[in-house]
Order: C-alpha cells, then structure tokens, then sequence
C-alpha cells in the first residue's frame, strides 16, 4: 500500500477518487477548496497540526473479519465492525448525503479516503454502545460512520475508545448523524488519551431536522493530542445541547472546535465547555453560532470556563456568534482562572485539607457536565472514566457521595 | 477561669488598610463572649484573623490559642485544633455535596484527634437526627453545598456543621441575620445544646436580639479597631439604650 502523504495530496490524486460517485466528487471538491489543513488554517490554529501533516503515513490495514460476533455493543475494529449486537441495521456503502457546507477539511478527507462508510440505520428507540478500537502503531487509520435516526424514534448512544496497540497512530475518522424529524438522540463520547497514544481528528456532522432533539456531550480526558470538529445544522424546532469536558494534563493539546448553524425559525442551541487544564496542557474551545436571515426566533447559548492549575496550562477559549436577525435570543461568554479562593476557603475552615479542597472543587466544576446525563448507567461511566484520569493510572478511589453512590469502588487500569 | 484564646496587641490589615489597631482581648473557657459594635469596627476581620482568613494580614501582636501561638498555623490546622467560624455569608459550592463534603471534614477530624472514620451509614445517621434536631429539610443533605439556600438554611447547615465538627471554640459571626423568628429560635437552640461548660463561644453582633436567646457572660465594645470597653450581660441593655456613640462621651 502506498504511504499516504498529507501535504503533498495531488490535486490529481483527489480528482482520481472523486471519480467513484457524486458524493466523492463533492467531497474532492471540498478538500480542494480548503486545502490540508496546515498551521495557518483557522479551525487548527490552536492545535499542533504541522508535526501530522508532515509525516508520510503508512495507511492502516482494514481487516475484514471471517465472521461477525453477536455482542452487546457494536465494536469497530480498525474501522471494520467486528462485532454488533442483533437486530441492528448496518450496512456500507461509498454514497452519503455529504455535508458541503463542513468546515473542516479532515471531514472530506475521511470521506475521501476512508472507503466504504458504515451506515447505521435506527428505526426504533435504543441505546446503543460503540466500542472503537484501534490496533496499528504509527499507522494512518481514515473511516466514517454514518447514523441514521428515523422519524420519533429516541436513541441514546455511548461512544468509549480503546487503543490496544495504536502508539503514534492518526485516527481521521467521525459520526455523520442524520436526526430525522420529531427524534430525540443522546451521543456521548467518552475518549482518554495518554501521551504518545493515537492523535484522534474527529469530525463530527449534525443533520437536525424539524423538531428533532440532538443532544452530544464529549468527554476528553488525559495527556494526549485530539481535536474533534463539530458542525451541527438546525432546522425548524430543532435543538442541540453540546456539552464538553475537557481535562488535559502534561502536555496535551486537546478541544472542540464547532460551527452551529441555525437554518429554521425557532431552533435552540446551547453549548457549554467545561475544561480543566493541568501542567502544560492547552484546551481548545474555538466555537461559532450562526443564525442565518430564516434562523428568527432562535435561542442560542454558549458559555466557556477553564481552570488552570499551574502556571504552565493555557486555554484557547473563543466563543462567537454571527447574526443575521433581530429576534432572537442569545449569548456567549469565556471565563478562565484559578480555583475560586473563598470556596477554597470555606473548605479549609472546616479542617479539610488544601490538596483535598482543591480535588473536591474539581470534580464538583466537572460534576455539573457529568450530572445532566440523562442515564444513570452512562453517568456512573463517565464518572469512572473521570475520576480514573484524575485519580492516575493504577488505583482510584471513587470519592464516595461526589456523585451520590455512597461507596467505594477500586479500579485497575485494565478494568 | 483559664482562658483558651488571649489576643495580644493584634493589628491587622486588609488590602493593605490597617482595622485591627492593637486589639488586646481574652477568651475564658467555658463562657460566651458576645462583641459588639458600630459598622466598620473591625467586628468580622477579627474573626477572620482568628481562621487564618487570606483577605487579613497579621502586622503585629498575635493570637494565642490552648497556648501556643496559631497566627502562622493554616486555616484546616486550625479548624482541626477546634476552631469554628460560622460565617455571616456561607459561600455556595455548585457540585460539592453537601453530605459527603461535611463527612470529608468530620473524618478529618476524627483522623486528627486518632479516632476511626466514621462509615457511610454510621455517619447518615448522625447527620440525618441532627438535621432533624435543626428542622431542616432532609433533602438539603444530598443537595450540592448551600446552593440555591435561603439565608436561613445555610445558616441552619452552618449550625449542622458545627454540630457535627464538635468544635472548642465557636465564632458566630452575625449568626442572626437574615433569620425570622423561628430560625432564629432553632439556631439558638443548636447553639445552647453546644453549651457545656468547656466550649467557648464569641458571638459577634450588631443587635441585641440574638442576645436574648444565647446569654453572653461578657459583653466586649469593639471601636475602630480595638476593644474599648468590657462589662458583663447589663452592657447590652445600655448600648440598647445609649448606642455606641456614648461610649466616646463617657
């Protein structure tokens, strides 16, 4: 297989795989009008892209599994499904109704190179769990899943990753969620990461159609680089609640950056990033709403507060709005700072110690994202994986009542 | 009458203006002291510079608790000693649990006096009867810490931790503002319950109505910054009376 060199991508090469169907022609269109994404580009610009789009990447082996194994959950291995639990509709295919209006280059570029794309068809409530595993040091991994959510049909799903072996990959992958009218969909995204692991560029696309709910929390935890871009289009009624935590440590550069655009009249966002930054870490929360001349009576909300715990860390927050109407409602804001002293105080005075004080005031800043997840289930998961990152590698201890459970539970790394 | 806190000579500033100006006061074992005074005495930076308050910088004199100096001690060090401020405005903590932070601090202190932990159930239950004892809603134990509370429930949750924490020496700062008549009477109850002739309290006041309910056995006038007068219980019926600007003709 040929190395894959990013910056150097012919336009030739690309109008080669635009051949397949219109859709590839769309996105080789795209990718040629935005380019690789380099230092300069404006969605990377906090984010170390030079070092990966230098590299000639060996592209990943996409193995196709003798059989398919009944699970649980739905488990992608190296972008192949490995196993899927029964009755779920999946299919592939290299035909999509692409999003030409995504601003991300690496969008394009999955749809471009990442092959057939796995299309998950939901046509009644479920919850459902996908698993992403990646097991190709140093390799370049490309693949797309694409959802599709009927009419009033709910669906909650629980998105984890797991790096066997994957040292040093690039991951170029993400969801393409079509949120029929009337549905109501729950995604959460539960990634750590740890230095030298996998870099993951996820792109992420909200088709959200007429009084369709959408509602995407990422949790991003550890010391290792990702960026996950988000576009999301509302149309009439339609809503998306976009909740981000992020806890970087060492010298991890990790965030959002997102585009919502609202299309129909009376459609709702609200985006709300939480990221706490230790050591050298940089967080990233670059984030545009559009409200568009047929956008009236829109409400959209977006907020960032960033806690630095060291001198060392440092916050990339840019919450903006562009408007084109009168009436609407909306608002943005962006604080970043230290632990609040007086809480600090207040905990001290009752003999709790300032190391403790400050762990207690960290999960309580990250509780607020944690504790509007809907399913308990998924809560007490984020809250594992939570307090796994912030506890370190080996043992945590779950702080007992921080989120209500009243126990102890121990953990190993394996777990 | 030994005393358990002596306060010799204290000035003390806060961002960079001096309010304490010598200040020289004993606290007796066992007793309550209630300080009175004008706005801006200097009243609530006395308590902070008891707790070890960042806002307050020591420039001279100091604070002599059990007898051993405390003013270079930390704030947590000398609440595990025994002190205990209750706040005029307890700060409200979104996502820390109530119960679980107050269980934090009372197995810390526990851990600082070589006693056990006390378990999830052994400690729900003590917290749930004197919740009950404060009659306040048992819902506020699972609720994060004094958000959304009315000023006389966090008062009341202010109570419940001292309940809890046991303390030696009680500094109620304003303790009666912001409460009706029935809070008032359930937080004096708390507090009279705590009585028993070894605890001492300092109650710092504007009015004379939280007086009424825990009788004081020293009335101290704190003025710009120094204790200008010491009597017993009468004292309040006086400044009732005559207000602090007599003090000055007298």
């Amino acid at each position: 297989m040929r190395p894959v060199d990013l910056k150097g991508i012919s336009g030739k090469r690309i109008m080669e795989l635009s051949l397949a169907n219109k859709s590839m022609e769309r996105a080789a269109k795209r990718l040629a009008e935005l380019g690789i994404p380099d230092r300069k580009s404006e969605e990377y610009r906090y984010f170390d892209i030079e070092p990966l789009m230098e590299k000639e990447w060996e592209p990943a082996v996409k193995r196709r599994p003798q059989m398919i194994e009944r699970a649980h959950r739905l488990v992608i291995t190296d972008g192949m499904i490995s196993s899927m639990p029964e009755g779920l509709e999946v299919g592939c295919s290299d035909t999509l109704d692409l999003d030409v209006s995504h601003f991300d280059p690496m969008y394009y570029f999955g749809h471009l190179f990442g092959g057939d794309i796995l299309q998950i068809r939901v046509k009644r409530d479920m919850k459902l769990e996908i698993k992403h595993i990646f097991t190709q040091p140093g390799k370049l991994l490309t693949y797309r899943v694409a959802i599709y959510v009927d009419a009033n049909v709910k669906l909650g799903i629980y998105e984890s990753f797991e790096a066997e072996e994957a040292k040093n990959a690039l991951i170029v992958s993400g969801i393409d969620l079509f949120a029929a009218r009337d549905s109501r969909v729950a995604l959460y995204k539960d990634q750590t990461l740890f230095e030298s692991d996998y870099t993951p560029l996820f792109s992420y696309r909200f088709k959200i159609d007429g009084n369709a709910e959408v509602k995407f929390a990422s949790f991003d935890m550890g010391s290792g680089n990702g960026l996950q871009t988000l576009h999301a289009q509302l149309h009439e009624n339609s809503s998306i609640l976009s909740d981000h935590l992020l806890y970087a440590v060492e010298n991890a550069r990790r965030g959002t950056v997102s585009k919502f655009v609202h299309i129909g009249r009376s459609s709702q966002s609200r985006q709300r990033a939480k990221s706490i930054l230790a050591d050298r870490a940089r967080g990233i929360f670059d984030a545009l709403i559009k409200v568009e001349h047929s956008g009236k009576y829109t409400k959209a909300h977006q907020n960032s507060k960033a806690v630095l715990l060291d001198s060392g860390a440092y916050m990339a927050s840019k919450p903006q709005l562009e408007i084109y109407i009168d009436d609407l409602e909306a608002s943005h804001g962006s604080t970043t700072g230290q632990l609040d002293e007086k809480e600090l105080f207040y905990l001290r005075s009752r003999g709790i110690a300032y190391e403790e004080a400050k762990k207690m005031l960290i999960l309580a800043f990250a509780n607020e994202i944690i504790d509007s997840i809907d399913d308990e289930n998924i809560k007490e998961r984020i809250h594992s994986s939570f307090e796994y990152s912030y506890y370190g590698k080996n043992i945590i201890e779950c702080i007992q009542t921080c989120h209500g459970c009243e126990k102890t539970v121990t953990m190993s790394q394996n777990d | 009458m030994s005393a358990i806190m002596k306060i010799e000579n204290l000035h003390a500033t806060i961002g960079g203006k001096e309010i304490l100006k010598g200040l020289n006061l004993d606290l007796e074992e066992g007793k309550v002291h209630a300080i009175m005074g004008p706005n801006g005495a200097g009243k609530s930076t006395l308590s902070k510079a008891i707790v070890g308050h960042y806002d307050v910088k020591i420039t001279d004199g100091d604070i002599i608790y059990k007898g051993e100096s405390i003013v270079d001690m930390e704030p947590e060090e000398r609440a595990l000693e025994g002190i205990f401020l209750s706040f005029q405005n307890p700060v409200e903590i979104p996502g820390v649990n109530n119960a679980y932070f107050l269980r934090t601090a009372v197995n810390a202190k526990r851990v600082h006096e070589g006693k056990e932990e006390l378990n999830a159930a052994q400690f729900l239950r003590l917290m749930k009867e004197l919740v009950n004892e404060l009659g306040m809603k048992t819902e506020m134990i699972n609720r994060s810490l004094n958000e959304g509370f009315s000023g006389g429930e966090k008062k009341r949750n202010e109570i419940l931790q001292m309940m809890m924490l046991q303390p030696e020496l009680i500094i109620l700062d304003e303790i009666d503002s912001g409460l009706d008549i029935d809070a008032l009477r359930a937080v004096s109850e708390g507090i009279n319950k705590m009585k028993d002739g070894k605890r001492s309290f300092l109650v710092i006041t504007h009015y004379s109505r939280i007086l009424d309910y825990i009788q004081p056995d020293y009335i101290h006038v704190l003025k710009d910054g120094a204790i200008v007068k010491t009597a017993g219980a009468e004292l309040v019926a006086e400044l009732e009376e005559k207000g602090y600007a007599a003090l000055e003709e007298a």
